[in-house]
C-alpha cells in the first residue's frame, strides 16, 4: 500500500510542470542570477575607502604605512576628518613598542563585512611596514638573521584593536546564494502539495482513500517521502549549479569544506521543517489559491526574515535576532557553516534538531486537523 | 441484510438524521429518495464508517458498524458524486493505485474493467476522458474490492444520456452478481428503472420505505408508461415523452397509443401502470416543490 501510495504522489508531481519549474529551475536560476550580480558586492575588487590618518609617531615606520596607504587606490586619504570613513591612530612610541596597537574609530554606517575587508587591506601595509622596519635594524647585525625575520609570520590580531560582532567568516557571493536559494527552493514544495492535496479532499479522493481503510498517518507519511526525495534531489542539484555552472559566469564557485553527512543531515532537517509546514497549510487551507497564497507570503516572509534574500550578517542586530526564529535561518546557517567554515554533523546538530522539531510539530497538528476534518466529513 | 435502527447525527443545530430506521434486504438495489440536505449523504457516509453516528445502531451483514469499522470498510464501496480519481494519472494507473491500495485480487481487477467497460481506455489519462467514460472509470475503481454492497450517490449527475444508460444497465448486473446496491439519485425514471425498494426520507426521517411495485400501484394512479425501442419513427409521434425511449399516456389513451405505435411498426418492449407516478409519489408525501 506504501509503494502505491509513494508513486502515486511521485507520478502526480513529476507530471505538473508548473511545479517542477518552481521546485528546481526557479533556485537554480535565482542562484545564478543572485551569485552573478552579488559578485562585485561581495568581492573587495571595487572596493574604496576613505581614512584620515594621524600620525602621533612621526617615525620611519609611521610614514612608511601612510605612504604604503597612499599607494593603496582601495584606500583614499582625505584631510576632512568628520567625512572620513576610517580615523586611524598611529600611537606615539608605535615604532619603538612593539606592543602598540593602531586606533580606529569606525562610522557608524558601515557594515561589519566591510570592515573585515579594511582590516585585511591595512594588515598587509602595517606587516609590509613593520618587516621592512625591522630587517632594515638587523641588517647591520646578520643578513641571515633579516631573512629569517623577513619569513616570521605575524598574526593580524597583534596589529590593531578593533571590536568584532561575531568571528564568523563571510560568505562570497556564491556562498550565500547557493545555501539560500537551496532553503527557499525546498519550500517551495507547498505549492504541488497542497494543490495534490486540496484536489483530493474536493473531488472526494481522500473520503475514497478513508473508506478503503487508509488510515491519516499513511496518507501524511506516503505524502511526505515523495518530497522528502524531491528536497534531497533539489539540494544536490544546487550544490552542482554552484559548483559548476557559476563559474562560467565568471563568479567564484562554490566550495565544500564541511562533510557531506553534515549536508545530509542539514537537507533531511530542512526537508522535514519544509514538509511539516507545507501540510500544515495543505490541510488547514480550503482552496489552492488560499494555499498558495498563503505558502507563498508565508515563504516570502521566512526567507525575507531568515536570510534569504537579505543576508543575516549584514542585518542590524535587532533583525539578526527576529532572524533566529525562522526555519529557513536554522537551514541556512548549517549550510552556511558547512560551505564556510568546514562544519560537520556535529556542528550542525543543533540545526538539525531545532528544524526536525518544528517539521515534526507542523506533522503532528497537521495529521489532528486532517483527522477532524475527515471526521466532519472533510 | 443492512439494519439501520434509530440512527441520529446532528451537525451543530441542525439534525441531518432523526431517530432514522430501515432495512435493506441483501441482493437488492435499493433506491434511496430525498431531496437535497433531506440526509441521504450523512446516511451514505454513515454507513461507510466516514462519519461517526451519534446515536443509533447499524448492523450489516451481521458486522456492528461500531465495533467493526474496518470489517465493514472492506465489505462495502462507495461510489462518491465527485470524480473520486486522480486525472492526471492514466485509467491504468488509477486502476493499478487504488487496487494495490486494496490488495485486489487480478480476478477482480478484470472485472471492474470489463463490466465497465474500460478495456480500450487503459492507457488514456483520465482527464482526457468522455463524462460517461470518467463516470465508469470512478465506479470501476469502486467495484476494486469485489465488494458486498455498493452506495452510490447520484453518480449520473452531468452525463450524457447515452452513458446514464450504460451506467444503469451496468448497475442492473451487480445484482445478478450478487452485490446489494444502494442509489440515491434526483431522477425517478431512474429509481423506477432499477431499485426494488425505495425508501423516502425528509429532513432525517424515513417517510416511507417500500417496494417500488407497491409504491407505484397506488390507487390514485392513472398514469401508464409505455416503453418502446427507439426508431426515428418517434420522432413524428405528438406524445408526452419521459425520456428517448419511454411515453408516459393516461389510462384512457393507453388503447389509442398502442394502435399509433404498431401503425408506425414502433416495437413496444414493457406497458407500466403507474410507472410514472413515483415522481408525483415523492412530491406528495416529501410536499417538495423540487427534487
Amino acid at each position: 500500500m506504501f509503494s502505491a501510495m509513494i508513486k502515486k504522489e511521485l507520478l502526480l508531481v513529476l507530471r505538473d510542470k508548473h511545479a517542477l519549474m518552481a521546485l528546481f529551475v526557479l533556485p537554480a536560476v535565482f542562484i545564478l542570477i543572485m551569485s552573478v550580480a552579488m559578485r562585485d558586492q561581495f568581492s573587495s575588487k571595487n572596493i574604496e575607502f576613505t581614512l584620515f590618518v594621524k600620525d602621533s609617531d612621526k617615525t620611519q615606520m609611521s610614514q612608511e604605512i601612510i605612504k604604503l596607504i597612499a599607494n593603496d587606490n582601495k584606500l583614499v586619504q582625505i584631510k576632512e576628518k568628520s567625512a572620513a570613513q576610517f580615523f586611524l591612530v598611529i600611537p606615539k612610541r608605535y615604532e619603538k613598542n612593539s606592543k602598540k596597537l593602531l586606533k580606529i574609530n569606525v562610522q557608524k554606517s558601515l557594515k561589519e563585512n566591510e570592515i573585515e575587508v579594511f582590516k585585511s587591506l591595512l594588515s598587509e601595509h602595517i606587516l609590509k611596514a613593520r618587516l621592512h622596519y625591522m630587517s632594515q635594524n638587523v641588517e647591520e647585525y646578520s643578513s641571515k638573521a633579516s631573512r629569517t625575520l623577513a619569513n616570521l609570520e605575524i598574526s593580524t590580531d597583534k596589529l590593531y584593536k578593533v571590536k568584532y560582532k561575531n568571528s564568523k567568516k563571510l560568505p562570497n557571493a556564491t556562498q550565500q546564494s547557493v545555501p539560500a536559494w537551496i532553503v527557499f527552493g525546498m519550500f517551495f514544495i507547498i505549492i504541488p502539495m497542497s494543490t495534490i492535496y486540496i484536489n483530493e479532499r474536493k473531488q472526494n479522493t481522500l473520503m475514497r482513500l478513508n473508506s478503503m481503510n487508509v488510515s491519516v498517518f499513511a496518507m501524511t507519511f506516503t505524502k511526505s517521502i515523495p518530497y522528502f526525495i524531491i528536497n534531497q534531489v533539489q539540494v544536490w542539484i544546487m550544490i552542482g549549479v554552484g559548483v559548476f555552472l557559476v563559474p562560467l559566469f565568471d563568479t567564484p564557485a562554490l566550495a565544500i569544506n564541511g562533510s557531506v553527512l553534515a549536508i545530509l543531515e542539514i537537507a533531511t532537517g530542512l526537508s522535514l521543517a519544509a514538509i511539516g509546514i507545507s501540510t500544515l497549510i495543505a490541510v488547514s487551507a480550503s482552496s489552492s489559491e488560499q494555499a498558495t497564497t498563503i505558502g507563498g507570503i508565508l515563504n516570502l516572509l521566512l526567507g525575507a526574515v531568515g536570510g534569504v534574500m537579505v543576508p543575516k550578517f549584514i542585518m542590524p542586530e535587532s533583525m539578526q535576532t527576529i532572524a533566529e526564529y525562522s526555519p529557513m535561518a536554522w537551514g541556512l546557517d548549517g549550510f552556511l557553516d558547512i560551505f564556510l567554515s568546514g562544519a560537520n554533523t556535529q556542528d550542525v546538530f543543533i540545526d538539525f534538531i531545532k528544524l526536525f522539531v518544528f517539521g515534526l510539530v507542523c506533522l503532528g497538528i497537521s495529521m489532528i486537523i486532517l483527522q477532524i476534518r475527515i471526521k466532519k466529513g472533510l | 441484510m443492512i439494519k439501520i435502527s434509530n440512527v441520529t447525527k446532528t451537525y451543530g443545530d441542525k439534525k441531518a438524521l432523526d431517530n432514522l430506521s430501515l432495512e435493506i434486504k441483501e441482493g437488492s438495489v435499493f433506491g434511496l429518495l430525498g431531496v437535497n440536505g433531506a440526509g441521504k449523504t450523512t446516511l451514505l457516509s454513515i454507513l461507510n464508517a466516514l462519519v461517526e453516528m451519534d446515536s443509533g445502531e447499524v448492523e450489516i451483514f451481521g458486522h456492528s458498524l461500531s465495533k467493526e469499522k474496518t470489517k465493514i470498510k472492506s465489505l462495502s464501496s462507495i461510489i462518491p458524486q465527485h470524480l473520486a480519481f486522480y486525472e492526471n494519472l492514466s485509467v491504468k494507473e488509477n486502476l493499478d493505485f487504488f487496487a494495490k491500495i486494496q490488495k485486489a485480487s487480478q480476478e477482480d481487477y478484470d472485472k471492474a474493467v470489463t463490466v465497465n467497460a474500460l478495456n480500450g481506455l487503459m492507457k488514456q489519462k483520465a482527464s482526457t476522458l468522455s463524462g460517461g467514460q470518467k463516470r465508469r472509470l470512478n465506479i470501476a475503481i469502486g467495484l476494486l474490492n469485489n465488494p458486498k454492497v455498493i452506495y452510490f450517490d447520484e453518480p449520473t449527475v452531468g452525463i450524457d444520456p447515452k452513458s446514464r444508460k450504460e451506467i444503469l444497465d451496468s448497475i442492473k448486473n451487480y445484482k445478478n452478481l450478487g452485490i446489494t446496491v444502494v442509489y440515491t439519485s434526483h431522477y425517478m425514471n431512474e429509481i423506477e428503472k432499477i431499485c426494488d425498494e425505495v425508501a423516502i426520507i425528509s429532513e432525517g426521517k424515513l417517510i416511507e420505505q417500500n417496494s417500488l411495485e407497491n409504491l407505484l400501484l397506488s390507487k390514485d394512479n392513472k398514469l401508464v408508461s409505455v416503453e418502446v425501442v427507439y426508431c426515428d419513427a418517434l420522432k413524428e409521434l405528438d406524445v408526452k415523452f419521459l425520456d428517448e425511449t419511454n411515453i408516459e399516456v393516461s389510462k384512457e389513451q393507453l388503447c389509442e397509443l398502442l394502435a399509433i405505435l404498431e401503425e408506425k411498426n414502433v416495437v413496444i418492449k414493457k406497458v407500466h401502470y403507474g410507472s410514472t407516478n413515483l415522481e408525483k409519489h415523492f412530491l406528495k408525501r416529501t410536499g417538495a416543490v423540487d427534487v
